[in-house]
């Protein structure tokens, strides 16, 4: 554990180190505020759409953050050279992916604390109401739904060629569940065999990321999700991260590291 | 001079990208109309515009139902329009609306089933002053597409109810001078100036207007709208009447029966016109005393 | 004497680059064994298979057959690499760590408590002098630098064991001799070093038994003063004569 948790220290002291979490941060809290700025029609009171804008430039920012940083992982550190003495000291592989998977999933956690802060300053100040625990639950959601990604990534890390086919097929296929995970079963239905078994067990096979994308119940205060749903759906989550990681596990052990 | 070489060289070459561009100017001027506009939008995106214009419109509609909206699946096998957002409770667009809108059905499977605990489920419609939430939506569509019509008559429908009158005319009249021909935006502008104002006189030639807008476009065939014809002429019908200038009356309502689903009732409404005593024929061009 | 490493039947296969050639054998079956508190030199010309058996007893690569041992416990348990130290030929760290943060995550690794990981991070930053740099982030420090933080990586664990991989290359005489100090001062300790180099005269200087290997099999292994007093000649032409160098005739 105390391994896991050193290998993820460095993954944030990396996050907070490079730009790109500023860079993201900046770019969200200008066009927010550029937008909230906006008068229409006169109306001082419109505040709906800030929400709608601040909250998908949040959920962008925290895709970036989290498909870029892990895609560059373990590629970076084989190109670097730095997982010789890393596997050179009494740490196995599996560590190493734990260790990985927890810097990139808790980076995303901090990033998302500062992004709903800001948020939730922002709204405030328009709305003169905090629902500070519909805030919560969405910012869990978001982080277990992250987690997912950030497993996937991890695999796909393994997997892939480069860094960049990495990040770009994981942000299709992110992109893709999110828009359209909840549809393949009503496209399933309008095909012909044997194309509607595929559709349909790709349906029940991927994860159903777009569960956890609850903004429409903050922009139009919508009371909370029930808690009991929120659990199944952290377990769900769980399980996907497990599988993810327990297959990224299999694939780097048996990968020979040469020099 | 060796140091300096490379730097008159690039003076040279900087002098020359100067020269070229101010000779392709003109050239390139007559290449594309996209570069001759003044909208940063419409050099930016080009025609793509109206896609994002259109999304807007129908990020409007979902603000209005509270995040309650068939998909593009569910658009697929029923047709949407918009026409409830300007309908009161009631009428039949509004009824047909609501039928639309139980897009949803019993879940297929447990993945929808536990899916519908994360989203909205309920049809609801903004009430009160939280229909203002609309209206960025539609500004921003107006911005990217100007000659969408839809959007200056809906936001100013809206902004009526809300009573911010002076925006809604000067949207509407935005809107017209983006398009000279819409009869629909000068139908929107009459209504603003007859209820809104209290001004029939300015009502009536706007409404005028609109008439001949849409005999234009009817004249050349271009297909106008029957149902923006019968509100137009049953507008108008109506101000007449409310003056006396009954004659002038049933010649709307005989308009107006061309386009009505239901021309009998209007035909009886003509009848009871004729009826009535004074029935003023068209003013006549004023004579000498 | 205790045997630190051991290396029975190891062999090493590869698949060929060129689908033609079927399969590379970085190392054919190398038998090595080192005793406690010597310092081992690894000897042979580039491609002969001293980085690929050096991965072999770290746990980057499998062993196609045969088996190696660190303190008696097979390479790939993670456990047998908790009393080895390793300092890689190019020394690449995590740039944007500071040397002293560089140095506590690996003592994080190790299990080493916080006092005792400070005083030896102290002591280390001090024996490889990077004391005015321990807070400049690692992309800042020169090659030389930078090898030597990775001689500090390696001591942080006081290992029993040093794996050195060709230890002074881009060094300058300086360095190089401070790096033999370092292996001579370990080696007083009682600490075990197993070392590949291509500087013969080093070899010659620290090493008390050397192993010379070749297209994967080992050639020749034994104490320095008795492989010169066979062969009558020094390291180096004992070297050239292994690996079947011929020198060219004058006209």
């Amino acid at each position: 554990m105390n391994t896991v948790l050193a290998l993820s220290g460095v993954v944030i002291k990396e996050l907070y180190r490079r730009k790109d979490f500023y860079v993201l941060f900046v770019l969200t809290a200008v066009i927010t505020l550029v937008m909230g700025s906006v008068s229409f029609f006169h109306d001082a009171k419109i505040v709906r759409y800030v929400k709608e804008i601040a909250l998908l430039l949040i959920w962008v920012s925290a895709l970036v953050i989290a498909i870029g940083t892990t895609a560059r992982q373990i590629p970076a550190e084989r190109e670097n050279r730095t997982i010789f003495p890393l596997l050179a000291k009494p740490v196995t592989r599996g560590q190493v992916i734990l260790g990985k998977f927890a810097g990139c999933w808790l980076a995303c956690g901090l990033a998302l604390i500062v992004l709903y802060l800001f948020f939730g300053v922002v709204n405030g100040s328009r709305e003169h109401h905090w629902p500070v625990l519909n805030y919560c639950q969405a910012m869990w959601l978001q982080w277990v739904m992250l987690g997912v990604v950030v497993a996937f990534v991890l695999l796909g890390s393994l997997i892939f060629a480069s860094p960049s086919s990495n990040a770009t097929i994981s942000f299709i296929v992110v992109l893709g569940i999110l828009l359209l995970g909840r549809y393949l079963n009503q496209v399933a239905l309008q095909q012909p065999e044997p194309l509607r078994t595929v559709v349909y067990g790709l349906y029940f096979l991927i994860p159903h990321l777009e569960w956890y994308d609850v903004r429409d119940l903050i922009i139009y205060d919508q009371g909370l999700v029930g808690w009991l749903d929120c659990g199944l759906a952290t377990l769900y989550a769980a399980l996907y991260m497990a599988v993810f990681l327990l297959g990224a596990w299999l694939v780097f052990r048996r990968k020979a590291l040469n020099q | 001079m060796k140091k300096l070489g490379p730097y008159l060289i690039l003076l040279v070459l900087l002098a020359a990208c100067f020269s070229l561009a101010t000779l392709l100017q003109e050239r390139a001027a007559g290449w594309s109309k996209r570069g001759q506009s003044d909208n940063i939008l419409k050099v930016l995106l080009g025609d793509g515009r109206r896609l994002f214009a259109n999304h807007f419109f129908v990020q409007a509609d979902v603000s209005f139902h509270g995040g309650y909206y068939p998909s593009l699946f569910d658009q697929a096998n029923r047709p949407k329009d918009t026409s409830h957002l300007t309908a009161k409770e009631g009428e039949p667009a509004a009824e047909e609306h609501e039928k639309q809108m139980n897009f949803l059905g019993p879940p297929r499977d447990w993945i929808e089933r536990f899916g519908r605990h994360f989203i909205i489920t309920a049809h609801t419609h903004l009430e009160g002053n939280k229909e203002r939430e609309i209206l960025p939506w539609l500004k921003l569509s107006a911005e990217l597409d100007p000659q969408k019509v839809e959007t200056y008559t809906v936001a100013a429908f809206w902004l009526r109810n809300m009573g911010k009158v002076k925006e809604a005319e000067r949207f509407l009249r935005e809107g017209f001078l983006n398009n000279p021909d819409s009869y629909e935006i000068l139908l929107e502008l009459g209504r603003l100036y007859y209820e809104n104002n209290h001004d029939p006189a300015r009502a009536r030639k706007i409404w005028d207007l609109a008439l001949r807008r849409w005999s234009e476009q009817a004249a050349a065939n271009k297909d106008p709208d029957l149902l923006t014809l019968d509100q137009i002429a049953g507008n108008l019908a109506r101000l007449e009447e409310a003056e006396g200038n009954f004659a002038r009356t049933i010649q709307l309502l005989e308009l107006c029966k061309k386009a009505s689903p239901h021309p009998e009732a209007l035909q009886k409404q003509i009848d009871e016109l004729k009826q009535r005593p004074a029935a003023r024929p068209p003013a006549a061009a004023p004579g000498p005393r | 004497m205790e045997t630190i490493v051991e290396t029975k039947n190891l062999r090493v296969e590869f698949r060929a680059h060129n689908s033609g050639q079927g399969k590379k054998v970085a190392v054919n079956d190398l038998n090595l064994s080192i005793r406690a508190g010597e310092v081992f030199g690894f000897l042979g010309p580039n491609g002969a298979g001293k980085t690929t058996t050096m991965n072999v007893l770290l746990g980057f690569v499998n062993a196609t057959s045969g088996a190696a041992f660190l303190f008696g416990v097979d390479v790939r348990e993670p456990i047998a690499r908790q009393r080895i130290g390793y300092l890689p030929e190019l020394t690449y760290y995590y740039k944007f760590l500071t040397a002293e943060e560089l140095l506590r995550f690996y003592a994080r690794i190790f299990g080493i408590p916080r006092a005792e990981a400070d005083r030896r991070i102290d002591q280390l930053l001090k024996l490889v002098e990077l004391e005015s740099a321990r807070k400049r982030p690692i992309k800042t420090y020169s090659k030389g630098m930078q090898q030597r933080v990775g001689l500090a990586q390696a001591l942080i664990n006081n290992p029993d064991l040093l794996i050195l991989d060709e230890p002074t290359s881009g060094l300058d005489p300086l360095g190089r001799m401070k790096v033999r100090e370092i292996i001579q001062r370990l080696k007083n300790e009682g600490k075990t070093v197993f070392f590949s180099s291509h500087e013969l005269g080093e070899v010659e200087t620290v090493c008390d038994r050397v192993a010379i290997i070749n297209q994967g099999e080992l050639k020749v292994e034994g104490r320095v003063a008795d492989l010169v007093e066979k062969h009558q000649a020094n390291l180096e032409k004992i070297f050239l004569n292994i690996i079947g160098y011929q020198p060219q005739l004058s006209v």
